[in-house]
């Protein structure tokens, strides 16, 4: 290191060079974005957004070919640039991962894009030049083509096409909110940011919205710390008929259950329809002030929970936490063609192009809610991202493949 | 459940406390190896059996928060370290490795969690152990490299000799960075089909893009002939980012904005 120390800039370029530019590069990112008062990148829409990004493929691959014995050009795709590059997007992802990303904060921080920091000047700018590096280097493997080669390119040419096209097809991505209420349909969806109303291409009628939870649950609760109480075990036992708690000096049995019911004449609840109902349980406690029985109930946004006191702590039962929920729906598009699907959560249906996705519901009603939200979401450059993202797989398990070989070998 | 985790914790402690004490033992006396390795072995089969029975008692997979993520952890770590010894016969890697399982353990010990059936919709996905077990294992493999480095640079700065395990460093961050790879991915993948966007900048995709990328430009350092011992610095401290992503996420101003932390409690 010492004895060979070059002047800066003198040729051929290595890492001091490269830290150089990188940092020069966002330097004038951040000014550009503090001079647009922060306004940040907007990305050209299809098809100007399709002919940029493969006019600069196309571009890259030239110059790449044509000018691979040039000093210049061999650098901009070697490896002391590439790797400033890499630590360059870690750095700013860095400041992405500890500044909030969201609108507010600081004015002079806003203004450099610091809560905004994928969508600013210097993160554009550096992708753009990753993008060219990765691009020229990519070009010498690919020819003249060498099996040999194949890792490098899967992988290689993968994070080219996924980065590139995830981001220059975010402006593409269409992404809305549609809310249905049962027995009716609605073909509006809007932006939640903006709130702004799109008409969909389709119709989404809902038949039917259920939640199921999960069991519901026992708590003591100690008004005087403000904590609920954790027994031994640090389980909150959940509630069946037979189930048994134990708290310190307070042991508690769950002697009935009814999954779903509404309070009779006499207190004593009546089974009913699960839709209408809510869970109630008969409890005996026993404690050193002796035994008694009662009924316990989960309550509902039309009934009042009802909650016992024991020795100065209340004994609770809470409803589970939804296990799943989903929407029955009739999709319908401008011609009349239906499609019948069931939405959930990590079940997306595909109709004409659109992925409709469970999204949530009235959680004020929680189990009762007669409105479904469903998102459509269009995103027509999805197929080139995955395609970049299996090829990134596919050199993986080359590369294990060869990681496992090579090791076995060293020893 | 038929073993509660205080036992099996200090269980698996107490075996693999005894097998490097044996493990010790045996250098001077052969006889003893065989007893040892069984002991190293026994405390990590212990927490997987809990983390079996615990997996059947929850009816869900024990993946969803911090401390359930330590137990596999606590499992797995010795078993990098043991097969190590087993492939290359490099033996002090398992002693590190079982020394941060029973830190692990001892967290939960400490802080121990609420035993909590409920698995949100969100994470009921096909995607859930893959995405998760890969990582897992990617974590695994990575604080390995990173035991092995440190353990390269004492070991340049007490003896001035070049004998070192570098290749052992270097493999265990290949093989690492194969699995943080997928694992990233994966979580790409899940991520379309659970809220519709394969990335969105969320604290948790940022910092694990941060860890991968960390961790590419330790592959590319490597490719351009960089100083050994510049790199084993370079991959102790790498470690650093990966803990940030995998847990320190949670305690960052950020972390409110966070759709996929791992629950805490
Ligand atoms: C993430 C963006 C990446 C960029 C911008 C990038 C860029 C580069 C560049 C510019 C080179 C030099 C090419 C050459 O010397 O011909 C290179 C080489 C290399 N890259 Fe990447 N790379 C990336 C990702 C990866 C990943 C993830 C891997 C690991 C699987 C990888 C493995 C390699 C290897 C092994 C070489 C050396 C090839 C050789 O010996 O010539 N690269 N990379």
């Amino acid at each position: 290191m010492k004895a060979d120390r070059r002047k800066l800039f003198q040729k051929p370029w290595e890492f001091r060079e490269a830290a150089l530019i990188a940092l020069t590069l966002n330097a004038v990112g951040f000014a550009l974005q503090y001079a647009s008062g922060g306004s940040g990148v907007t990305m050209p829409e299809w098809p100007m957004n399709a002919i940029t990004l493969t006019l600069s493929a196309c571009l890259i691959l030239a110059v790449g070919l044509g000018y691979r014995n040039n000093r210049a050009v061999a650098w901009m795709g070697g490896i002391p640039l590439g790797l400033s590059l890499i630590l360059t997007l870690a750095a700013l992802s860095f400041i992405g991962g500890m500044v909030p990303q969201e609108s507010g904060g600081n004015p002079t921080a806003v203004r450099l894009g610091l809560h905004s920091i994928f969508s600013s000047w210097p993160f554009a700018l550096t992708v753009v030049i990753f993008l060219i590096n990765l691009g020229l280097s990519l070009s010498w493997k690919l020819v003249p083509f060498s099996i040999k080669n194949l890792q490098f390119i899967l992988f290689h040419a993968g994070f080219w096409i996924a980065l590139s096209c995830g981001i220059f097809g975010s402006s593409d991505l269409q992404r809305l909110v549609v809310p249905v209420e049962e027995g009716q349909a609605n073909s509006q969806g809007y932006i939640i940011k903006s709130r702004e109303a799109k008409q969909l291409p389709f119709s989404v009628f809902l038949h039917d919205f259920s939640i199921e939870e999960y069991p519901p649950q026992l708590l003591l609760y100690d008004p005087k710390t403000d904590r609920l109480v954790m027994n031994s075990a640090q389980a909150i036992p959940e509630v069946c008929t037979g189930a048994t708690a134990e708290w310190k000096g307070t042991k508690v049995v769950v002697t009935d259950f009814i999954a779903s019911a509404l309070p009779g004449k006499d207190g004593i609840p009546v089974p009913v329809d699960p839709a209408a109902g809510v869970p109630f349980a008969k409890i005996r406690i026993t404690s050193y002030e002796g035994e008694g029985e009662t009924w316990l109930s989960t309550g509902s946004p039309m009934l009042k929970p009802a909650a016992v006191n024991v020795n100065g702590f209340f004994l609770f039962m809470v409803a589970g936490s939804p296990k799943s929920f989903r929407s029955a729906v009739t999709l319908r598009d401008e011609n009349g063609f239906e499609k019948i699907a069931n939405l959930e959560v990590n079940k997306p249906v595909n109709f004409k192009g659109w992925k409709i996705y469970q999204m949530g519901y009235d959680e004020q009603s929680g189990k009762f809610s007669t409105l479904s939200l469903i998102e459509a979401i269009r995103d027509p450059w999805l197929p080139a991202v995955y395609l970049g993202f299996f090829m990134i797989l596919a050199a993986n398990a080359l590369f294990f493949w060869n990681g496992i070989k090579k090791s076995g070998a060293s020893s | 459940m038929i073993i509660d985790f205080t036992t099996a914790a200090y269980l698996s402690i107490a075996f693999w406390a005894s097998g490097s004490m044996l493990s010790i033992a045996a250098k001077s006396s052969p006889a003893l190896k065989k007893t040892a390795g069984a002991l190293n072995l026994g405390g990590s089969l212990i927490m997987i059996a809990f983390i079996a029975i615990y997996w059947h008692a929850l009816e869900r997979p024990p993946l969803r928060t911090l401390g359930e993520t330590r137990l596999w952890y606590a499992a797995l770590i010795p078993l990098v370290g043991l097969l190590v010894e087993y492939r290359w016969k490099i033996s002090w890697l398992k002693y590190y490795c079982m020394g941060l399982a029973a830190f692990f353990l001892t967290i939960n010990l400490l802080h121990p969690e609420v035993f909590d059936k409920a698995l949100m919709p969100a994470l009921q996905s096909p995607w859930f152990i893959p995405h998760v077990v890969v990582y897992l294992v990617g974590y695994v493999l990575l604080a390995a490299s990173s035991v092995a480095a440190w353990h390269n640079i004492f070991l340049s700065w007490r003896i001035k000799e070049e004998k070192s395990y570098d290749a052992l460093s270097h493999y265990l961050a290949l093989l690492g960075f194969v699995f943080l790879t997928f694992g990233l991915v994966f979580g790409a993948l899940w991520a379309k089909d659970a809220w519709g966007n394969y990335w969105s900048w969320d604290p948790k995709e940022t910092w694990a893009f941060i860890a991968w990328l960390i961790y590419l430009g330790y592959l590319h350092a490597v490719s351009h002939k960089i100083n050994r011992l510049k790199l084993q610095w370079y991959l102790a401290l790498a470690f650093i980012v990966l803990l940030v992503s995998w847990f320190g996420v949670n305690y960052l101003p950020t972390a409110a904005n966070s759709v996929h932390t791992y629950q805490q409690s």
